[in-house]
């Protein structure tokens, strides 16, 4: 089992690097890199002064920004220029990028010269909770709704909440955000749930928490409004399936109640495809939720990599990329493992 | 503890449905900003949010004046004395206020100037944007007699040289460079020096100095002159500005309009979400929300509720929306089919379906206000009819299946038009083309594309037309940028130039004489529009909503559409 979980995460580090190697080779080759987007502001606005219009003065700028930030040499060890290889040896953006990577340092960024890793820490902080919160919170209303719904499959509660799980997997998370925004955060409606605003000035530790619980409660309600139908439905889908087999009708012959039956014998067979959606959420808990940041104004993780591949600013988007695919990669392992515990007749050995 | 938690929920939730709070005039003024600075450096501002940051941080020689519409004094005593040396040099003579000081009161010197100048044409430092910006200075001249008095030597003439020589932050010697080791490099040497060649000791010094500051983040580190002080930043959040309670500017009588601080704190809250912002401002979380989107304004302007409790206001701005020819192109190469193509833009349909009807139509690259207006022009109109004819002109033949023909070719005349995605006017401007071009047999095909794709795309030349926004400026009247030769690859994306058009473009930006200077602003204005290498379709409106109970409210067609630091709320205590 160890040298399975061994080679499975060692398997999972190497296509994450090799994911991340082939984001930072391609976005290199983009057009639009930072030193075309410092000609481009200034060019719009007007802002080159009467001694630099011409195309050559652009040339110098381009090729300045360029060099201060190292783009200046090759992007990897061999390049095609001209019908030819060229071998350049370690000096290429992509040796010293990995060299960096591998010392704990993720680079700074292009925009304000912030190291890339505390600009991620600073987002995660409330992506991590939100998401996380979210999930958790899904995963239990799931749970709770899977079971009512297989249990009373034909009632007019089961057919109007199964209507309203299928309506809510058809609706866009923006268009749900948004509907909820202008319902509960809206003086127009009801204006019952913050949606930007200030923290209290001079606030304590204490108010702060519930300045941010509040803010949170839009933002939690649209996710788990969204998660929640992919979690649901399925499960009731098992368990329906799994009320159907031989042992659930040997349990139920033997007079235990439906609830019951469903909860202790049909549950645990039916959660193995929940386990795998709910760790396929884990990516989301780094790249975080782009629509519910941007729509809340919430500065998380999935701003934070928006904004940057807007700007072009690569070390940003690499390392975003790189946490991300390790998030997945770990989240298909954690499945895995979460199944072998659940079934044991999954486990590698067996 | 169980009781804290749940009474400070049910507080939350009473104050989230109950009355807006109360606004005393020491209260903030809350700012809604689309996206957040990014940097505070003040060598790296990129973007609208860094530069009104910088401004209440920093204060420049020269500032715009919003009421006036005209830059005014602020650092400077008064705007500078111009003289000309030979026939490419200008000299400005400027003097600082003798009130203008530091944090901890030490005068702002000419030493101050020259220092700052340095810091901008420094190798090694993020100023690349600036040194081709401010690379026309090439001497700080200081008066031995009079430690406030300098005169800067620039290179080029005109009315633009002097404002751009004031448009720069003022930085304090003092803490970046105390032993004042840049005093003995000269700024032509800064500028001139070989980017393969290691820098002066003394630079290397200051640019580590420089970084270590982490001026980006911590703008403290650098104290400017300017009225406020970043107080705090939560990144992508929110951004909170103090009031210096003594400011040197406090003490000049009268107090001149650009060195006004009235807000004790302003608050910038950053909302990326258009429909979340005007929620904001309803619930009295944002007070002023500037570039307010057409349907946003429209909507808030239909509510009673709101009309009562904001103010509106709208007027032209100095962004053009424009179509643009790629003049290269074979098809597009005689100014007829170009002009023909002009027939088929609709300006007043789309100012109407975009803009509330609020464009301000224009017949070229000056505002139709302005005296250098060429007013003898027609606007340009929808007229399929004539570009029918306009294009029989240009020699192309409609065939039976409807479409257009040179004798000879290949292919008949199709389009592709390029644009930005994220911006529903390009698009709607582009399918009201596509529409009108469709019923007149010309095929065009809609190539929206992201930002920075789109700028490298334009720069290659691989369009027919685009649409896209030109920035304008009430202040400069230097078209060189995306029309003289000189540019064709970079600014100059229709590869238009005419010998004539490139003679008026450098002779408009040096012109003293305002009579001759109207003439070779129309004579271009006529020009362009013959040529149409582009095509002005109207000036974009900018809109701003603010709370009704903000006095002082100074609404401008520059950004960020109004004078920040002159709002202020009433000095007596009343409920909203």
């Amino acid at each position: 089992m160890w040298r399975w979980l061994f080679g499975r995460l060692a398997r999972a580090a190497g296509f994450a690097w090799l994911i991340t190697s082939l984001v930072f080779i391609v976005s290199r080759q983009l057009p639009g890199g930072p030193d075309q987007l410092a000609v481009a502001d200034l060019s719009e606005s007007g802002r080159l002064g009467a001694a630099a219009q011409a195309a050559g003065s652009q040339q110098v700028v381009r090729l300045a920004v360029r060099r201060r930030l190292g783009l200046e040499l090759p992007v990897f060890y061999v390049t095609r220029a001209g019908g030819q290889w060229q071998w350049h040896g370690t000096a290429n953006q992509y040796h010293h990028w990995a060299v960096a990577v591998l010392h704990g340092d993720l680079g700074r960024s292009y925009r304000d010269g912030q190291p890339v890793g505390t600009l991620l820490r600073e987002a995660l902080r409330f992506t991590l909770p939100l998401a996380a919160s979210a999930a958790g919170l899904a995963a239990g209303l799931a749970l709770g709704l899977g079971l009512y719904l297989a249990r009373r499959p034909g009632s007019v509660g089961a057919r109007l909440l199964g209507g309203l799980l299928n309506g809510l997997q058809v609706t866009p998370l923006f268009l749900l955000a948004l509907g909820l925004l202008l319902l509960l955060a809206n003086p127009e409606f009801l204006n019952l749930l913050p949606a930007a605003g200030q923290a209290p000035a001079a606030s304590s530790g204490g108010h702060l928490v519930v300045y941010w619980l509040g803010r949170a409660a839009l933002p939690l309600l649209s996710l788990v409004l969204t998660v929640l139908p992919e979690l649901t439905l399925p499960l009731v889908a098992n368990l329906r399936h799994e009320a159907t087999t031989g042992y659930a009708t040997t349990a139920r012959a033997k007079g235990l109640p439906v609830g019951q039956m469903l909860r202790r014998h049909a549950l645990p067979n039916a959660l193995l495809p929940l386990l795998t959606t709910l760790t396929d959420l884990l990516p989301a808990l780094v790249a975080g939720t782009v629509v519910v940041e941007v729509l809340f104004a919430l500065p998380g993780s999935g701003r934070l990599l928006a904004e940057a591949a807007a700007a072009h600013d690569y070390p940003l988007v690499v390392a975003g990329v790189l946490l991300t695919a390790l998030a997945r990669l770990l989240g298909l392992l954690l499945a895995d493992m979460l199944n072998f515990l659940i079934d044991p007749r999954l486990r590698p050995s067996a | 503890m169980k009781y804290f938690w749940l009474g400070s929920l049910l507080s939350l939730l009473v104050s989230a449905c109950s009355a807006p709070p109360v606004k005393q005039a020491s209260s903030p003024v809350t700012i809604r900003w689309s996206r957040d600075p990014g940097t505070l450096d003040p060598l790296a501002l990129s973007n609208p949010s860094a530069l009104d940051a910088a401004n209440l941080l920093h204060v420049a020689l020269l500032s715009i004046d919003y009421q006036a519409n005209a830059y005014a004094p602020a650092l400077a005593q008064a705007l500078p004395q111009i003289r000309s040396l030979g026939d490419s040099l200008t000299a400005l003579d400027y003097e600082l206020r003798s009130a203008a000081s530091w944090d901890d009161g030490q005068p702002v010197l000419a030493t101050d100037v020259d220092f700052t100048l340095k810091l901008l044409n420094c190798p090694g430092l993020p100023n690349e944007a600036n040194r081709a910006q401010y690379g026309f200075i090439q001497e700080v001249r200081l008066d031995p007699a009079n430690p406030r008095r300098f005169t800067l030597i620039c290179r080029g003439r005109g009315e633009d040289i002097t404002i751009a020589s004031g448009d720069f932050p003022v930085l304090p010697e003092s803490v970046l460079d105390p032993a004042h080791t840049l005093r003995y490099l000269s700024l032509a040497k800064l500028q001139a020096w070989p980017a393969t060649q290691a820098p002066a000791p003394a630079v290397a010094a200051l640019v580590q100095r420089y970084q270590q500051a982490n001026l980006a983040r911590e703008p403290s580190h650098l104290p400017g002159c300017g009225p406020y002080r970043l107080a705090a930043w939560e990144t992508n959040h929110q951004l909170r500005f103090q009031r210096k309670t003594k400011w040197w500017a406090d003490k000049l009588r009268p107090a001149p309009q650009v060195l006004q601080a009235r807000p004790q704190e302003l608050v910038f809250t950053v909302l990326p979400d258009d429909a979340a912002a005007a929620l904001a401002l309803r619930r009295h979380e944002v007070d002023v929300y500037p570039q307010v989107p057409a349907r946003i304004f429209q909507q808030l302007q239909a509510s009673t509720k709101a009309q009562a409790e904001f103010a509106f206001y709208s007027q032209p701005s100095y962004d053009i929306l424009t179509a643009g020819f790629n003049t290269r192109r074979p098809a597009l190469r005689d100014k007829r089919t170009r002009q023909a193509l002009s027939y088929l833009f609709d300006p007043a349909g789309l100012s109407a379906a975009t803009q509330l009807g609020q464009g301000r139509r224009t017949v070229g690259l000056l505002p139709p206000g302005s005296p250098f207006y060429n007013d003898s022009l027609p606007l340009p109109t929808l007229a399929p009819d004539r570009a029918v004819a306009l294009l029989r002109q240009a020699g192309w033949q409609r065939r039976a299946d409807g479409h257009w023909w040179q004798p000879g070719a290949t292919s008949p005349l199709a389009l592709n038009v390029r644009y930005r995605t994220e911006e529903a006017t390009f698009a709607t401007t582009a399918l009201q083309f596509q529409t009108a071009a469709a019923r007149v047999g010309i095929a065009v095909t809609l190539l929206p594309a992201e930002s920075s794709a789109l700028t490298n795309l334009l720069q290659t030349g691989d369009f027919d037309v685009y649409i896209r926004l030109i920035k304008g400026s009430p202040f400069s009247f230097n078209f060189a940028t995306f029309l003289h030769s000189s540019t064709i690859g970079s600014g100059n994306i229709t590869g238009f130039s005419t010998p004539l058009t490139d003679r008026l473009l450098l002779a408009i930006p040096t012109e003293g004489d305002a009579r001759r200077k109207r003439l070779l602003l129309r004579r271009l204005q006529a020009v362009l529009r013959d040529e149409m290498p582009l095509l002005p379709l109207f000036y974009l409106p900018t809109r701003l909503v603010v709370n009704r109970r903000l006095q002082h409210v100074i609404p401008s067609g520059l950004k960020p559409g109004y004078a920040l630091t002159a709002l202020s709320w009433p000095a007596a205590a009343n409920s909203n």
